[in-house]
Order: structure tokens, then C-alpha cells, then sequence
């Protein structure tokens, strides 16, 4: 059987149709805008926790020591890992796969174009281990791998030609072939980001760049991606047993770093679209605070013939939950369509879109929509309540 | 407290705190209203009468003296205590009928029964008590706003006695009627007097106060006959 005063709030609020309806668009926004900004930061977090996770089980080796000139005027020299440490590395590093990488930045110029982007020195034998070639071969003796942005920015294709170094008049400079074209990688969480760079032979690098020997980045790839702290904490122990020689990071606490990141971002915008849920409460409120005033009479005879004051209460908050959930049904529904397209517009994809993760940004929504909603009816209904019925009842 | 009677009030007084200063509206009001009575408040506008019925209805408490509802001492019980003596032994029966305008007339009829039991009536009591005061079952759907003044009292004192009060109370019933109307409400009153209730009504107008055994007359909130 339904609730007397659950009929009573559902007449209330059809006689006053068009202004509940006017007061739950409020609520209607508010919903919208809390899910669809949380399903956009949400998809953002899939997407990049997607792009940087292929790499999560690579161990990144940098030099942690601070290297002095010691002639007056001598150029600071950029810190590396020399042999000796690499050989610690390679002890300590047990099966895993050890990757030593030079790589700096430079100017190149494909046919008269010019332009600028990273070269990176590896072993050729090194490369499959953790890129991947999309088109062509890899590299032998003075040939190079280029990334996705190079090759479609310039035009290369495998047998393409690329001059290295500053473009200079007077002075030749040394040309590599392209073998082949590397996918794209996105942020690339093993340091390597060779979407805008150059690859090539590590003999032709030292030959070209010096550093022979001086590692910039070393990258042990675990097999099992478990065993990546032991691993690290292996090598440390080695490593930087007398002095912090090698600074030790890894993809996870990099991925880590930035989804938490994300996520705050996320929060943050959700807060915003959670103002308009305060302007929404205040129109809610409004809109209860008319219907207590112009049912005043009929309050008093309510209370006058006996209705308990909890009954009254009941009777206005059922009000505005109905009010909160015709806003949140609404609300719930244009999320979807709207956060649809959102998600479509910035990130540029919806594969994550329908992840429970994301999804539930709505229900997430249309809950604190309700709740905005009987929050706001809360005074309302316990004025209603406490009016005194003789005054209620005279009330015109 | 056997010899106590269905109503009694000792010294009772009502005082309004305005800004002009207090203002005294009952003033030391003794009187007892027997179990069946039917007992007419008479007096010039602004005599306190309807002060008087508030204080019987329980819908304020005296200022001061002392008022015995069936044997309850009115200001020792808590709110909730009061609203359910509202509820189950008082029936009211207003000027301007005050039915809930967004319940039907079935409805209105019905709601003191979902007060008291907290579910909707199958037992069919409201559609008797509707009949009883002269009411087609097929009115009974009808918004108060769509019945006449006399129906919209009809159904007003079905509601009052749908949960078998032991007092009526009636604030002007007939104010608001033809003579010829008010005069089928008060058949309607009297009858209920004969079958045992205890009715008091407030009224400006002598022949309808001759329907009453007994006549109560204030003045300036004192009582100057009973
Ligand atoms: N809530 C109130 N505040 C102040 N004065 C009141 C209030 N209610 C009634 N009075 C005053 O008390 C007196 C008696 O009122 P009332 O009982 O309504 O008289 P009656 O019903 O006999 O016309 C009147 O003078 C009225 O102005
Ligand atoms: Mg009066």
C-alpha cells in the first residue's frame, strides 16, 4: 500500500508542475556536469595508464653523481654511467635484459628541410627487446630507425636519407639511411621517446657524438614484473654501496605519480561542476521554502487533527526526493550522452568510455544529485513540521 | 480521579504576550463538560471563544490553571502525547471546513484511520462514515473544491468522527452555510449527541445554540453563565 503522504508529495509537486520542473534543471546540470567531468578525467587516466603500462617493467639507470670541472673554464661535463658501474649493473641485474642507451639532441635536415629531435645510440640486438619496427628492418652499420612523428612529418620512408648535425656550409656532414620506421609509443615510460627522435647504431653514436663508454641511461628489463623491486634493490645495494652513483627509478612510480596526478586533476574539475550543484541546492531550497509558505493552511489542518510532525517532515522531504530524482534520471541520461561525447571530443577515443570505472561516474552523480536535492529540503520540511497549528490554521 | 469528568478546566487562564503588553483572553476559567453532553459557547465576538475551543482541542496548552482531558493533565504531556489525544479522542468540525484540498473526499475521510493504524483502510469504515453523513460513494472522489459548502462539511464530520473521538468539537459549523443547510449539520450533530458523543459547539447564532442542553456564555474571556 503507498504511502499517504508520499501521495500527498507526488500531487504537490504535479500541481506545480512547470516550477519543479524549472527547479530540478538545476539538479539536472549539476548531475551532468559532476559525471561527465568525472568520466573525462577517468578516461584520460585509462588512456595514459594504457599508453605508459607496456613499459611498467623496465628499471631506469641514470647517474646520480654531480661531476665538477676541475680546469678553470672546462665545461661541465654531462653526468653518464661509465663501465665499471654498468658492469655492477649487469652483476647485479641477474637474468634480466640490460639495455645501455646514449642519447642526446640534435639537428638533422631531410632533403633542404630542416629540423630538430632526439638521436638515440643503442645496440641493434638491443632494439626488438623493447621497440617496436612498423615498417622495414633494423638498423646495420650507418642506417637508422625514425620515429612515427619524424617519418610522417618528413615524409621518410625506409632508404630515405637524413643529414645529422647543425646545417653548416662549410662543414659535411655525416648521413644515415633509414632502414625502417618505429610505432608510435606515446609518452614512453622506460625514458626512451622515440616518437620524435632518431635511432641508431651505438658504434656510429660514439663515433659521431663521443661518449664511448658513458652511458646516459642504462635500462634493465625485468622478465617478471613482480620481481621489479627486488631487482631494483638488488642493484642498489651493489651499485650504490658507497655513494649514490646511479639514481633508480621505475615505470610503475612514474605511472603511479602521474595517475594520481590525473586523478586530483579529475577531483578538482568535479568539484567544479559541483558548484553548480550549490546552485542547484539553493533553487531546490527556493522551491521548497514556496510550497511550505503557500501550503501553511493545509499544514495547520494536517497538524491539527493529529498528524505527527515526523509524518509532516516525511511529507515535504518525499517532495524534494522526488524533485532530486527526476532531476537525477534526467540528469543520469544526458551524462551518458553528453560524457559520451566529451570523452569523444578531448581524449579523442571512447574504448574506455563504457569501463565500469568511467560508467560509474553516473549513478556516482545522480546519487549526490538526490542527496543535494533532500539536503536542501531538509530545513524546508522541518519548518513545515514546527509551525504552530492555530497560526497555520488562520493563515489565509 | 473516578469522579473526574470528561473535561475539566480549574482556573484556567490563556494570556497573549503582545507588543502593547499582555493580553488576557481567558481568565480563570473553571468548568467541568460531563461525558454526553451537548453544549453550546455563546458570546460577542472576541469573548474568547475560540481560544476556549483551542484549549479544548488540545491544540495550545493554558497559560496558567489547570485542564483535564480525559482525565490527562493537558501540560504534562509531551507534543507527540498531545497530537495522538488529537488524533484518537477529538473530533473537529471547522467554519471554513478545512479539508485537505489535495485529497479526495474519500481520502480526507480515510487519512485520520492511516494516522492511527499507519495503512490504508480496507475495512471500508471510511466509505461507511461517508454514507452516514449523507455522502454518495461516487462523490466520493471529488476534490474538496469540487463540492458544496454543505458537502465539504458533511465530509469534514465523517473525518472528525472516522476514528470514534469521544468529543466534537465545532467551531461555527453552520457559519459558513445557508440556514437551511446549517440546519441538516446540526440534524446531523444532534444525532451524533444522541448516540453518545460528547458535542460542543461555538456559535454566534441563538436558534442554532437552542439545539444545545447546555449554554456556556463568555465575556471578555470570563465565564459569566454555564
Ligand atoms: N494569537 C493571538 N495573539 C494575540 N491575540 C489573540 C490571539 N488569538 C486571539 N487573540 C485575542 O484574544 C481575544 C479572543 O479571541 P477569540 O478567542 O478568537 O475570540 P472569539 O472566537 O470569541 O471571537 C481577541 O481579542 C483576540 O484578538
Ligand atoms: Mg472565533
Amino acid at each position: 500500500m503507498r504511502d499517504i503522504f508520499f501521495d500527498l508529495s507526488v500531487r504537490s509537486v504535479r500541481l506545480n508542475f512547470l516550477r519543479s520542473l524549472l527547479a530540478s534543471i538545476g539538479i539536472v546540470i549539476g548531475v551532468v556536469a559532476i559525471s561527465s567531468m568525472g568520466m573525462l578525467g577517468t578516461n584520460m587516466q585509462l588512456s595514459v595508464k594504457d599508453q605508459l603500462s607496456a613499459n611498467v617493467n623496465t628499471v631506469m639507470l641514470t647517474s646520480d653523481v654531480v661531476k665538477m670541472s676541475t680546469g678553470l673554464g672546462a665545461a661541465p661535463s654531462s653526468n653518464t654511467i661509465d663501465t665499471s658501474t654498468l658492469n655492477d649493473i649487469k652483476g647485479s641485474a641477474g637474468q634480466n635484459d640490460v639495455v645501455t642507451i646514449h642519447h642526446t639532441s640534435t639537428q638533422f635536415s631531410v632533403g633542404d628541410q630542416n629540423g630538430r629531435g632526439s638521436i638515440y645510440g643503442l645496440d641493434p640486438s638491443d632494439v626488438p627487446k623493447f621497440l617496436t619496427i612498423a615498417e622495414g628492418s633494423n638498423i646495420r652499420g650507418s642506417d637508422a630507425l625514425v620515429g612515427a612523428t619524424i617519418a610522417s612529418n618528413f615524409n621518410l620512408v625506409p632508404g630515405s636519407t637524413i643529414k645529422i648535425g647543425q646545417n653548416c656550409a662549410t662543414i659535411s656532414r655525416p648521413v644515415v639511411r633509414v632502414a625502417g620506421i618505429l610505432a608510435a609509443r606515446g609518452i614512453a615510460a622506460d625514458g626512451v621517446n622515440v616518437d620524435n627522435g632518431i635511432v641508431v647504431d651505438d658504434t656510429w653514436y660514439t663515433d659521431h657524438f663521443g661518449e664511448l663508454d658513458q652511458y646516459d641511461q642504462v635500462n634493465v628489463i625485468v622478465q617478471d614484473v613482480d620481481t621489479i623491486n627486488q631487482t631494483e634493490a638488488a642493484i642498489n645495494a651493489k651499485v650504490n654501496r658507497n655513494s649514490d652513483v646511479v639514481r633508480i627509478s621505475d615505470a610503475s612510480s612514474r605511472l603511479s605519480t602521474i595517475t594520481s596526478t590525473l586523478g586530483t586533476i579529475t577531483t578538482f574539475i568535479m568539484a567544479i561542476g559541483g558548484i553548480s550543484l550549490v546552485v542547484a541546492a539553493v533553487s531546490i531550497f527556493n522551491v521548497m521554502m514556496m510550497s511550505v509558505k503557500e501550503r501553511v493552511q493545509e499544514i495547520g489542518i494536517l497538524l491539527s487533527i493529529g498528524t505527527e510532525k515526523g509524518e509532516v517532515r516525511r511529507m515535504f522531504l518525499y517532495e524534494a526526493l522526488i524533485l532530486g530524482l527526476i532531476g537525477a534520471v534526467v540528469g543520469g541520461i544526458m551524462s551518458f550522452v553528453i560524457g559520451y561525447s566529451v570523452v569523444n571530443a578531448m581524449i579523442g577515443t571512447t574504448q574506455y568510455f563504457f569501463q565500469p570505472a568511467s560508467l560509474i561516474y553516473i549513478p556516482y552523480g545522480m546519487v549526490i544529485g538526490v542527496v543535494v536535492c533532500v539536503a536542501s529540503g531538509m530545513y524546508p520540511a522541518w519548518a513545515a513540521s514546527n509551525m504552530d497549528p492555530i497560526d497555520a490554521l488562520r493563515s489565509e | 480521579m473516578s469522579d473526574m469528568p470528561l473535561i475539566r478546566l480549574t482556573e484556567v487562564t490563556k494570556t497573549y504576550h503582545l507588543e502593547s503588553g499582555d493580553f488576557t483572553a481567558l481568565d480563570h476559567v473553571s468548568l467541568d463538560i460531563a461525558e454526553n453532553e451537548f453544549v453550546a459557547i455563546m458570546g460577542p465576538s472576541g469573548s474568547g471563544k475560540s481560544t476556549m475551543m483551542n484549549q479544548l482541542g488540545i491544540l495550545d496548552v493554558p497559560t496558567s490553571g489547570e485542564l483535564y482531558i480525559a482525565g490527562e493533565n493537558v501540560a504534562k504531556m509531551s507534543s507527540l502525547e498531545r497530537t495522538h489525544m488529537r488524533r484518537d479522542i477529538i473530533g473537529y468540525v471547522f467554519q471554513k471546513f478545512y479539508l485537505i484540498p489535495l485529497l479526495s473526499a474519500y481520502e480526507n475521510v480515510e487519512y485520520p484511520l492511516i494516522l492511527k493504524y499507519k495503512k490504508r483502510d480496507t475495512t471500508g469504515r471510511a466509505a461507511d462514515y461517508l454514507r452516514a453523513v449523507g455522502i454518495d460513494p461516487d462523490m466520493g472522489a471529488h476534490r474538496p473544491n469540487q463540492l458544496s459548502g454543505g458537502q465539504q462539511q458533511r465530509v469534514a464530520i465523517a473525518r472528525a468522527l472516522v476514528n470514534d473521538p469521544k468529543i466534537l468539537l465545532c467551531d461555527e459549523p453552520t457559519g459558513n452555510l445557508d440556514s437551511k443547510t446549517g440546519l441538516q449539520i446540526m440534524e446531523i450533530l444532534c444525532d451524533l449527541h444522541r448516540k453518545g458523543k460528547t458535542v460542543i459547539i461555538v456559535t454566534h447564532d441563538p436558534h442554532i445554540g437552542e439545539y444545545a442542553q447546555r449554554t456556556i456564555r463568555l465575556a471578555d474571556g470570563r465565564v459569566v453563565a454555564s
